[in-house]
C-alpha cells in the first residue's frame, strides 16, 4: 500500500462556485424545459394561477445568478494566482500531451501523462466549451430577458446587446440558440460526472470528494 | 427621505414640461414652415372627411388616438389636426417591386375606412404604378417629371423586395425595361427621405425566405441606404401615417430602432402587451385548434404564436378602425414585422422548440436527445473496456516522465 499525502487542490470560493453552478444548471434545466413545453398547474380561475409567470421568474433569477457566478470565477481564474487559472485552459496546447491523454482515456496506453498544469489536456478543452457555452447561454438569456422591460438593469443589458439579437436573426434565432445550448450543458454534465468518477476510481485521489473538502491525495514519491 | 423623492419628481417635471415647451415651440414654427414651402392642397381634408361621412367628433377622437399612439402629450392633439390637414401636400413618388400590391391594398380598401385611411387617400401621389391611370411610355414621363419637379422634396415610399441576383435582372419594370435595382437608386438618390412600406421593402419577406433564387433583399440591404422600414405583412396605416404626421410636425423622421423601424410603432413586443396574457402566465394554453382553451381566448403559444419573439403595437393599435387584430380573432402571431421571419418564426403553427432541422422528427430536442444517447452509450462502452482491461492490473497507473 502506497503511502498518500493530503494536498489543498480546490479553494473554499472554487468549491462555491462549483456547487452554486451545479444547483443553478439543474433548476434552469428543469425550469428551461417546463418555459419550452408549458403546462398549467391545478384548476381555478385564470387570475388565481401565475405558475408560468412563476417558473419564468424563477428561470430568471438564477440566470442572473449564474452570470454573476460566471462574473465571479472569471476574477478568481484572471485575478488571482492560485490554481485553476485561465493559464491551465491552455493545458491542450501540448499535442503530443494532448495525444497521449487520448490514449490513455481510450485504455490504448496505461500511462497518464504527467500534467504541468491543472487540468488534463481534454479537461482543459472541456472547461473551455463549458465557459464557450456558459457565455452563449447568459448572452442569449440577458437578451431574452430584457426584452421584457423598458427600463432597469436588464434592459440595459438587452439594449447593449441589441446588436447581437440582431445578428443571431432576432428575438426566435436567440431563442433557438439558448435551447441548443441548453442541450450542450446535459452533455457537458454527464460525460464531466462519469469522468470525475471514472478519475476517482482509476487514479484513486479522492478526486469526487475533493471538490467537497478540497483535498486530494497523491501517491508520496 | 419622502421629501428627496418628492423633490427628485418635482425637478423631473419640470424638466420634462420645459422640454415638451421646447418640442411645442418646434412643431409649431415647423408647421409654420410646411404652410409656406409645401404646394397647395387640391381638396382640403375637412370636405374629404365630410363627403366621406366622418364627423368631426370621429376626426377628433381619432386625433386623440395617433397622438397617444405617437407618445406625444394631449397638447399636440391641435397640431397632429394640423399636420394631417398638410398631409395631402407632400409629393410622394410610390414604388412597387417584387411584391403582392397587399400593402397598397390593405390601405386603401378598407370596408371601414378611418380617418387613417382616407388620409392616405389624400396623399399627393405623383406616380403609384396601381393606381394611376397613365400606362407605357407616359408613366415613365411621369416618374420623370415627378423626379424632376420634387426633386429632393418629394417622399419615396417603397412596397417590395428587389431581387439583386443575375443583376437585378429577375425584375423589370415600365417601358423602357430598367431593372427594379437601376429604377430605386435612381429615384431614392433624389428623395428627401425613403420610406419602405411592409415586410417586402423592409427585410425582403417571402421573397427572400430560403432558398432565396433571386436573392431578394430589403431596399436599404440592397442599396446600402438608410430607410425608415414600417414592416408588417401588411402594416397597420396608423404605423405610417403617424411616421409622415411626425416629419410634418418635426421636420424629421421619428427615432427609429437599430433595423430602421419607428420605435413608437415597433418598441413593444407584442407579448408584453396582448390581450391574452394573463392566461400565458396562468398557463392556460390552446392546445389544438377548436378545443375548449380556444373558445375561452386562452393563450396561442403552444399552437405556434410568435407574439414573445416580435416587436410590433399590433395589440395596442388593432387592425381596420381598431375592430380586431390576428391574435384577437384567435390566430397566433406570425412574427411579420421581423427580418426573415418565414424561416426564424418556422414552423407558424407550432412553438420554436418544434422546429425541425433537414425534416423529419430532427428538433433541438430530439438531435440533443440522440447526442445524449450517444454519450450515455460511450461512457457505458468505456466503462465496462474499463473494468475489463483495469481488472488485474497495478493498481494505479504511473505517470510517464516525459518533457
Amino acid at each position: 500500500m502506497p503511502n498518500f499525502r493530503m494536498k489543498k487542490e480546490w479553494w473554499l470560493s472554487i468549491r462555491l462556485i462549483h456547487w452554486s453552478m451545479v444547483s443553478s444548471v439543474f433548476i434552469l434545466l428543469a425550469s428551461g424545459f417546463y418555459i419550452a413545453y408549458p403546462i398549467s398547474f391545478g384548476a381555478g380561475a385564470t387570475a388565481d394561477k401565475f405558475c408560468v409567470g412563476n417558473i419564468r421568474t424563477l428561470h430568471t433569477f438564477f440566470g442572473v445568478f449564474l452570470t454573476f457566478l460566471m462574473l465571479w470565477r472569471a476574477y478568481l481564474g484572471i485575478f488571482t494566482k492560485f490554481h485553476a487559472t485561465w493559464i491551465d485552459l491552455l493545458s491542450w496546447t501540448n499535442i503530443h500531451k494532448l495525444i497521449n491523454q487520448v490514449k490513455f482515456y481510450l485504455l490504448i496506453s496505461n500511462k497518464k501523462p504527467k500534467h504541468v498544469y491543472q487540468y488534463a489536456p481534454l479537461q482543459a478543452l472541456a472547461y473551455s466549451g463549458l465557459i464557450l457555452l456558459q457565455f452563449m447561454i447568459i448572452m442569449t438569456g440577458l437578451i431574452m430577458v430584457g426584452a421584457n422591460y423598458h427600463a432597469g438593469l436588464s434592459a440595459f443589458a438587452g439594449n447593449l446587446l441589441k446588436p447581437l439579437e440582431i445578428a443571431m436573426g432576432g428575438l426566435a434565432g436567440v431563442r433557438l440558440i439558448h435551447h441548443i445550448v441548453s442541450w450542450g450543458f446535459i452533455i457537458f454534465i454527464m460525460a464531466h460526472v462519469y469522468m470525475a468518477i471514472w478519475t476517482d476510481i482509476v487514479y484513486k485521489e479522492g478526486t469526487i470528494s475533493s471538490m467537497i473538502s478540497g483535498r486530494v491525495f497523491r501517491k508520496a514519491d | 427621505m419622502n421629501r428627496d423623492f418628492e423633490k427628485r419628481d418635482r425637478d423631473l417635471e419640470e424638466r420634462i414640461t420645459q422640454d415638451y415647451q421646447r418640442m411645442v415651440k418646434e412643431c409649431d414654427l415647423h408647421l409654420e414652415k410646411m404652410d409656406h414651402d409645401l404646394p397647395p392642397l387640391i381638396e382640403p381634408l375637412a370636405e374629404q372627411l365630410e363627403s366621406a361621412g366622418i364627423s368631426r367628433r370621429s376626426f377628433i377622437k381619432w386625433s386623440a388616438v395617433t397622438t397617444a399612439a405617437l407618445m406625444l402629450p394631449p397638447i399636440f392633439k391641435t397640431r397632429l389636426a394640423r399636420a394631417a390637414e398638410q398631409f395631402g401636400r407632400v409629393p410622394i413618388v410610390w414604388l412597387h417591386f417584387a411584391e403582392c400590391t397587399g400593402c397598397s391594398e390593405a390601405f386603401l380598401r378598407t370596408s371601414y375606412p378611418n380617418v387613417d385611411n382616407l388620409i392616405l387617400e389624400t396623399l399627393s401621389l405623383e406616380y403609384h404604378e396601381t393606381l394611376m391611370a397613365a400606362a407605357g411610355y407616359q408613366a415613365e414621363e411621369n416618374l420623370e417629371r415627378a423626379l424632376h419637379d420634387f426633386a429632393g422634396k418629394f417622399i419615396c415610399v417603397i412596397e417590395g423586395a428587389l431581387p439583386t441576383g443575375m443583376d437585378g435582372k429577375y425584375l423589370t419594370l415600365g417601358a423602357k425595361g430598367r431593372t427594379g435595382m437601376e429604377l430605386a437608386r435612381e429615384v431614392t438618390s433624389k428623395a428627401a427621405a425613403v420610406i419602405c412600406i411592409g415586410s417586402c421593402s423592409s427585410f425582403g419577406n417571402v421573397q427572400a425566405a430560403k432558398p432565396n433564387p433571386t436573392d431578394a433583399k430589403g431596399i436599404s440591404d440592397a442599396l446600402g441606404i438608410k430607410t425608415v422600414n414600417i414592416p408588417g405583412c401588411p402594416p397597420n396605416p396608423i404605423n405610417f401615417v403617424g411616421t409622415i404626421l411626425h416629419y410634418l410636425m418635426f421636420g424629421a423622421l421619428p427615432p427609429l430602432d437599430s433595423l430602421g423601424r419607428p420605435i413608437w410603432a415597433y418598441g413593444k413586443r407584442i407579448h408584453d402587451c396582448c390581450e391574452r396574457r394573463p392566461h400565458y402566465d396562468a398557463g392556460e394554453f390552446v392546445e389544438e385548434w377548436g378545443d375548449s382553451g380556444a373558445k375561452m381566448g386562452w393563450c396561442l403559444y403552444k399552437v405556434g404564436c410568435k407574439g414573445p419573439y416580435t416587436y410590433a403595437n399590433c395589440a395596442k393599435v388593432r387592425f381596420n378602425d381598431g375592430i380586431s387584430w390576428p391574435i384577437m380573432a384567435g390566430h397566433g402571431c406570425i412574427g411579420c414585422v421581423e427580418p426573415d421571419f418565414w424561416d426564424t418564426m418556422a414552423p407558424l403553427e407550432k412553438p420554436i422548440a418544434e422546429k425541425t432541422f433537414g425534416g423529419g422528427e430532427k428538433t433541438v430536442d430530439n438531435i440533443g436527445k440522440a447526442l445524449a444517447g450517444v454519450t450515455a452509450a460511450g461512457i457505458a462502452v468505456h466503462g465496462v473496456v474499463s473494468f475489463v482491461k483495469r481488472q488485474g492490473q497495478d493498481d494505479i497507473p504511473k505517470t510517464q516522465d516525459e518533457g
